[in-house]
């Protein structure tokens, strides 16, 4: 026989998930989990059971020290929040149900170290894994994670193996990228993920955009069906993958690779351009962050700044954090960024986030219940601890604080009158401040309506379009039923817009916008014509909204946005800006505006 | 000593990060306490046990203190449940 193919038929696989993160990879698979430990199930000489159980809790402590840092790593790239997996996993080490029996296994059973280990956790992987709750059953990975640390641990009086090496950069699979997997990828031999869990909001989403890799999550069994040298290709893009892909696909995606890589080159090209409208008008362009290590890659994406960092991502957790770990964390961000500006607007979350040491009713109202500012300024130890956080980051780059959700003057004023108590407070203590600008949010009609009283008292305004749209429509977004009635484009939207605006330029203070709105492109559009000086939205927006500004003249979007403030409906808006800009729009081949658009008003279509 | 039970409205039920929320509490108490479920009663002290237990959302659960700071434990834990363990519950 010539064709002497010993290897066995691989069959192609497709499966649908989640588009977690755009893009295409083809490569190797590299299953993360799994890895063999010899293990000898023998007697041990009585002698040397002493010795072994020396071992052992030397391998605890190892352990433990190992998971220490994990969780060091894990609060700067993702916060506190998601590192308090790493205190489960310590507690555990420490829990009695699973030492006791390691040890009497070793001293009593007469087992080496490692076959103690693995006995008894296999034992505990099991019942977890036939739990007849299918979360728990899949939550045996925090146990699979702990035994594998252990044995590894024990691994070290054997010479060490280097840890087997990916065949060049390979496709990340997994059933589910934990904490400890995250914080352990080598960004360089990883071309993408594919996940079995997950949507688009997890942190697989989140991490592979930041890292510009393509991922699919939510394909259910991918990290069952494969095998180590299974070949991959992702379509990030369009939520799908290939298992041993045939000729045909393989030649597709290279289709499909060198169209969206001249995209993507093209649109990295322009982040050395400036956006800058044909004629001459710059429009600063900046991004939301909520992950803290989401400031690492935002000047990739061409932002010159961070127009929103949330920072109720640090108190989504038991207690609030102490001022060190937001002194931290801000610190970070503003080093990452300097000398670029960066907007970190205050708490902004229901209370009932927040305080834990009152008991939390249940509003009627949430939306507009006692969340926000309002929290803040009836907790003012909470509020001052995260001023005073603040200020002693401030030393390491160029800080901007914003309050949200300002309904009155008032708020206004007290807000910053414990900014000023804060800062004189430092001051006293002998701490040298920069200046801070201290801005607010205008998201309540209230505010627009007072909004020539609010410039005089902040240095800036960030509008936030979608709580602005949720009041000023009374529509709540979440609520299906009336989800069409959400529409950027109401002309009582448009009018306020306008009007913050214009009472911002009277006082010579700059206005951001930092809703979804601003990276729609028909709305990017309106919001530059109505003279909005900032834009701030998700990193990989920043580079297409770029291209549409550079594709206009100021002054024709600054006519536009006058048409359209006349206008009665917001019907005859959009039929207006399609008109004008839809061809426009689809030859620069701005991928959004599929998505962002013919979603929303599927019923505009025949208007 | 004292009972308090408790439904679980997180939607993931008691999994390794609420099971250590719990046992972060629990470990702090000076009073011994148990957790009941489905028949099965344990040292809720036990990060394992508890996670063990494989709680479902939508169920009922029993706590029982016993010493000198047993109401103050309960509530604590009552709170931590009431909260969904700080998960987002959207999604």
């Amino acid at each position: 026989m010539k064709n002497k193919t010993t290897k066995k038929q691989k069959i192609r696989t497709v499966l649908v998930g989640v588009a977690a993160s755009p893009g295409y990879a083809y490569g190797p698979v590299l299953k993360t989990e799994r890895r063999k430990f010899t293990l000898d199930p023998s007697a041990q000489p009585t002698s040397t059971l002493a010795a072994e159980e020396k071992r052992f809790r030397k391998a605890v402590e190892t352990t433990a020290k190992e998971i220490e840092e994990l969780k060091k790593v894990a609060i700067e790239r993702l916060g506190e929040d998601e590192a308090r997996i790493f205190d489960s996993h310590l507690m555990m080490l420490k829990d009695s149900m699973l030492l006791d029996p390691i040890v009497e296994s070793i001293l009593k059973g007469a087992h080496n170290a490692r076959w103690a280990v693995h006995s008894t956790l296999s034992g505990l992987i099991t019942q977890m894994e036939n739990s007849k709750n299918e979360v728990l059953s899949e939550r045996a990975s925090d146990l699979k994670e702990l035994y594998n640390r252990l044995l590894s641990a024990l691994d070290e009086s054997v010479p060490k193996r280097a840890p087997k090496k990916s065949n060049g950069p390979s496709l990340l699979v997994a059933h589910e990228l934990t904490p400890g997997m995250l914080m352990t990828v080598d960004k360089d031999n990883v071309l993408g993920f594919a996940t079995d869990i997950g949507g688009r909001t997890s942190h697989i989403s989140i991490l592979a955009r930041a890292m510009q890799l393509p991922a699919v999550s939510g394909l259910r069994n991918i990290s069952n069906l494969i095998e180590e040298d299974d070949m991959l290709f992702i379509d990030g893009t369009g939520g799908m993958v290939i298992l041993n892909p045939n000729e045909d696909d393989l030649n597709r995606f290279k289709e499909k690779l060198s169209v969206y890589n001249k995209q993507k080159q093209e649109l990295f090209m322009m982040r050395q351009l400036e956006p800058m409208t044909l004629d001459g008008k710059y429009i600063t362009l900046h991004a939301n962050i909520e992950l803290p290590m989401e400031a690492d890659s935002v000047l990739d994406f061409g932002a010159t700044g961070i127009g929103l960092y949330r920072s109720e991502f640090l108190f989504f957790r038991k207690g609030a954090p102490t001022c060190e770990e937001q002194t931290h964390a801000y610190s970070h961000i503003l080093k990452k960024l300097s000398p670029h500006p960066v907007v970190i607007r205050t708490l902004d979350a229901g209370g009932d986030k927040l305080v834990s040491d009152i008991s939390a009713t249940d509003e009627a109202n949430p939306f507009m219940g006692w969340r926000s500012i309002r929290v803040c300024l009836s907790r003012k130890d909470l509020f001052k601890e995260q001023l005073r956080a603040l200020l002693l980051a401030s030393r390491e780059g160029h800080l901007r604080i914003m309050f949200p959700m300002i309904s009155s003057l008032n708020e206004l004023r007290e807000a910053k009158a414990l900014y000023q108590e804060c800062r004189t407070q430092l001051l006293n203590e002998g701490v040298e401040l920069p200046e801070v600008k201290v801005g607010c949010m205008i998201e309540v009609p209230a505010a627009v309506m007072m909004v020539d009283a609010l410039a005089k008292e902040a240095d800036f305004f960030s509008i936030g379009t979608n709580d602005l749209i949720q009041f000023t429509l009374a529509v709540d977004r979440t609520n299906e039923l009336i989800a069409n009635l959400f529409e950027p484009h109401h002309p009582a939207v448009l009018n306020m817009i306008d009007r913050t605006v214009r009472a911002a330029h009277r006082e010579g203070i700059p206005v951001c916008v930092c809703g979804e709105m601003s990276s729609d492109p028909l709305s990017t559009l309106v919001l530059v014509g109505l003279g909005v000086d900032e834009l701030s939205m998700t990193p990989w927006s920043i580079m297409e909204c770029k291209k549409i500004i550079r594709s206009v003249n100021y002054e024709d979007v600054k006519a536009t946005a006058r048409a359209v403030l006349k206008m009665d409906t917001a019907d005859s808006v959009n039929r207006y800006l399609r008109q004008k800009y839809l061809q426009m729009i689809i030859d620069l081949g701005i991928s959004s505006f599929i998505t962002s658009h013919d979603v929303k008003n599927p019923m505009d279509k025949n208007a | 000593m004292q009972s308090k039970e408790i439904v679980v409205t997180n939607k993931l039920g008691v999994h390794a990060r609420p099971a250590g929320m719990i046992v972060d509490i629990t470990g702090k108490s000076k009073s011994d306490v148990s957790l009941e479920y489905e028949g099965n009663k344990v040292n809720a002290k036990s990060i394992l046990n508890v996670m063990m237990l494989a709680i479902t959302p939508g169920s009922t659960v029993k706590f029982t203190a016993n010493g000198e700071d047993e109401e103050q434990v309960l509530a604590q834990l009552e709170q931590l449940f009431r909260d969904n363990f700080h998960e987002e519950q959207n999604d």
